[in-house]
């Protein structure tokens, strides 16, 4: 090769890297970060200056905030206070700009004491910059510590991790009522991939579809009452729309020679995005809730697998790009495609927060599983659990 | 012996032959061709009735599993005599019933191998039932990624994961 030839190879490979850094850049959508001052929030004990520091965190975690000491627009005052049960004082203004936000009393019984913490966080972001915080919102997952495979549910800053089932089995794709009372998930508990609930306020569970072959992909449409599934029970694998009410099951794809699975329900419930291989690898379609023409809506990476349809409309996914599963992002409405990740790691069954920022997803790296948090608007992913065992299939509660 | 031949083994018998023939070096996009929608809708020919007891699982008897290509469901040519040793079985032993399990790697997504899986055990049950098998007595149940035969993580331990087994009970 001539040296002008080297130079050129040269060029073109970093013209293929900057090409491959503009196509993962993040856009950014909100306002700025501002600075908070917390230093007027007084902690009235030991266990106050614990409270004081879930809200330190949960502000961080929000994406919305630097909380500084001094110097600040923004102040909160007041007081923390666990004495049995948790109390916080709160007057949050804005110094400068002569603006009182709100001035709040939080009070929690000791069992749920850091639940004073996050509502406060969550008023502080929806007061100041006129968002739906994710502070309070709970994270359904599956965890198998010592190859144990159960159903839990966590708060989102990974604390509180309650253990649901003492199933031991394989079980996957957890998903949220409306009413958060609910969890649905498909679980071996009976020897075959059926359909169960959990109510999380009585600790039963419930039988919802088993019907011959597999019951999969259990999703409840933000109406409360369809349930989306995957079945087998004709043949093959199609998607299906169950009336919660009436327990009918109508059957909406017809592909004898293509596998359905992974649905996920638009806001307004009219439409579901699902995956099928009818092209002859797995991509993400749509169609309306009654059934009827489907509509191809990925066409980059070789695979693009388990869809979420967030709040504001955009679906997450996981895309199968050079080797590895990325996380990515699709309008449906304009078409523009966002990738979030880029590194070395798998990047699976990403679900959104109710914030419409943040995703919760599955990043595998050396075999092993742990659920990450990432945010659309470029802070660094973190990492949700650090215990033994791997971690996966969350899905972030609609509130 | 197989006079009775359903018409979705027929089509897939035809479409490997073509692939098998025409590209032999890329299955992947050969299986492609096979994706599309061959049966009319409402086709209820190989509908399943409700889940039988499993009885008691027979062990005097074994057979290989089926493979698959990566992503596929299709029965590849060379696996049909697999399916064929089990369908002559069941003729003669008529008490005898299947579950056939259906599995994949571990690569891809957990929710949609579980599908896949089930898939590759709804093709044996379809091949099965072509040869004259009845297809009340032939269950599917797929466990995606969760049981894999070889815990490696390489090549050769996701081939011999994706599989259909022959649980076969009296």
């Amino acid at each position: 090769m001539s040296r002008n030839g080297i130079v050129a190879a040269v060029l073109a490979v970093c013209m293929a890297g900057v090409a491959a850094a503009q196509d993962i850049r993040i856009v950014k959508q909100g306002t700025g970060k501002s600075d908070i001052d917390l230093s007027g929030l007084q902690a009235a004990s030991g266990q106050g200056g614990a409270l004081k520091q879930v809200v330190r965190d949960d502000l961080m975690r929000s994406g919305y905030f630097n909380v500084v000491s001094g110097g600040a627009a923004i102040t909160v005052r007041g007081k923390c206070a666990v004495d049995g049960a948790a109390r916080i004082d709160a007057d949050v203004a804005n110094a400068a700009g002569g603006t009182r936000y709100f001035t709040r009393a939080y009070d929690e019984p000791s069992a749920t004491w850091r639940r004073a913490a996050h509502r406060l966080a969550d008023d502080i972001v929806k007061a100041v910059k006129g968002k739906p915080g994710m502070a309070s919102t709970r994270i359904a997952l599956i965890g198998a510590p010592g190859g144990r495979k159960n159903l839990y549910v966590c708060d989102a800053d990974g604390q509180g991790m309650a253990q649901l089932t003492r199933d031991d089995k394989p079980c996957m794709t957890p998903g949220w009522t409306p009413d958060m009372r609910q969890i649905y998930y498909m679980s071996y508990h009976g020897g075959y991939a059926d359909i169960y609930s959990v109510d999380l306020g009585s600790r039963t569970r419930k039988k919802v579809s088993n019907f011959p072959g597999i019951n999969t992909g259990p999703s409840v449409a933000p109406n409360g009452r369809q349930l989306a599934l995957v079945l087998s029970r004709d043949g093959n694998a199609e998607l299906y729309v169950m009336d919660l009410g009436s327990s009918r099951v109508q059957r909406l794809t017809s592909t004898a020679q293509a596998t359905e699975a992974c649905p996920t329900w638009s806001p307004d419930s009219s439409r579901l995005a699902y995956v099928s291989d009818r092209s002859g690898s797995p991509q993400v379609y749509v169609m309306t809730a009654a059934g009827g023409a489907a509509k191809r809506l990925t066409f980059r990476g070789s695979e693009n697998v388990s869809p979420d349809w967030g709040p504001d409309g955009r679906l997450v996914y996981s895309s199968r790009r050079g080797g590895r599963y990325q996380a990515c992002i699709l309008n449906p409405a304009t078409g523009e495609e966002t990738q979030l990740t880029s590194s070395g790691a798998d990047y699976e069954e990403p679900s959104w927060a109710p914030d419409g920022r943040h995703i919760v997803c599955a990043k595998t790296q050396g075999y092993h599983s742990d659920l990450y948090i990432l945010d659309t608007l470029g802070d660094p992913e973190v990492r949700l659990t650090t215990m033994q065992g791997d971690w996966y299939s969350p899905a972030w509660s609609p509130r | 012996m197989h006079r009775y031949v359903a018409l979705r083994f027929l089509v897939l018998t035809m479409t490997m032959a073509v692939f098998v023939s025409g590209c032999s070096g890329k299955k992947k996009n050969a299986g492609m061709a096979t994706n599309t929608d061959v049966l009319p809708a409402g086709d209820t020919e190989y509908a399943m009735s409700e889940r039988f007891e499993d009885g008691e699982r027979v062990t005097d008897v074994t057979f290989e599993n089926v493979a698959f290509g990566y992503n596929q469901y299709i029965i590849e040519a060379q696996e049909a005599s697999k399916i064929e040793a089990v369908s002559q079985y069941m003729t003669q032993n008529t008490n005898v019933r299947l579950i056939a399990e259906g599995h994949c790697d571990e690569r891809g997504s957990r929710e949609y191998n579980v599908a896949l899986g089930e898939n590759r055990a709804q093709a044996v049950r379809a091949a099965l039932i072509s040869y004259g098998i009845d297809g009340a007595r032939i269950q599917t149940r797929s466990y995606g990624e969760e049981r894999p035969l070889d815990p490696a993580h390489n090549e050769s331990a996701w081939s011999a994961n994706r599989r259909v087994e022959f649980a076969l009970y009296r």
